[in-house]
């Protein structure tokens, strides 16, 4: 518990067992906030969030839905910006 | 507005945004489409219907609804009908053990010597005439010189023969 930064609460403290049996704890950075949608601001489900090892290990498949604005907006709002631009 | 060869542009899933006509009705709610996309059924509600109707019959090819859009005809392999070639399992070849090869083949040349040496021994008692006359024992008592008169007219006979 030296160092300054550890003592705040920004770091979650997570307590793992050593290989000797002991526990130790850790000090971990908790995962970002959920993505919104960009236009209406709705949780994005689908859309997983982590640090960024586990971002990297994922594969692009996982992480986020596989259709035009996949990850960026909405059901609801994709399927009225097509229509907008299907009516211009 | 939903009709046959009615142009639309799908809002759902993996296709949204691309054209498609309606090629079938298939319910109230239910329709087959072809084009940009894949020839699929889907819900009305995922359609978009634009102002352009396409003249095509029902249930048309892939190719036409292609031709119709000035789509680039996406070429398939069509499944062979047929019965399916058998798999053949694969035999294993037995490959004989050094060890087990090994221990016969020396088995086999201790047999064989074996075999040979009492071969030998056997010829060798054949050949000699000192086994052969039993007479002379029983002359033994009249006279020593008559047994080796025996031996030679034996041998002489032999060699005649």
């Amino acid at each position: 518990m030296s160092l300054g930064k550890l003592k705040s609460r920004t770091y979650r403290r997570v307590q793992r067992k050593t290989p000797g049996g002991n526990t130790a704890i850790h000090y971990e950075k908790g995962a970002p906030s959920p993505s919104k949608c960009t236009m209406c601001g709705a949780v994005l489900p689908g859309v997983p969030r982590g640090r960024k090892a586990e971002m990297q290990n994922m594969p692009k498949t996982q992480k986020r839905p596989e259709r035009p604005f996949g990850g960026v907006l909405c059901t609801k709002c994709t399927r009225n910006k097509i229509k907008l631009e299907a009516r211009a | 507005m939903i009709e046959i060869g009615r142009v639309c542009i799908k809002l759902a899933g993996r296709d949204a945004g691309k054209k498609c006509i309606i090629v079938d009705i298939l319910d109230n709610n239910f329709v087959m489409i072809d084009g940009d996309t894949r020839r699929r059924k889907c819900n009305i509600i995922h359609l978009e219907p634009l102002l352009e109707v396409v003249k095509i019959s029902k249930g048309a090819s892939h190719d036409a609804v292609c031709k119709a859009l000035e789509l680039e005809v996406i070429k398939t392999n069509p499944k062979k009908s047929g019965e399916r070639p058998k798999k053949q399992r694969k035999v294993k070849e037995v490959k004989p053990d050094k060890k087990v090869v090994k221990k016969a083949e020396s088995l086999i040349e201790k047999v064989e010597k074996k075999a040979e040496k009492p071969a030998e021994k056997k010829t060798i008692p054949v050949e000699k005439p000192k086994k052969e006359p039993v007479a002379p024992v029983v002359d033994k008592p009249a006279e020593k010189s008559v047994p080796k008169k025996v031996e030679e007219k034996t041998t002489q006979k032999k060699l005649v023969d």
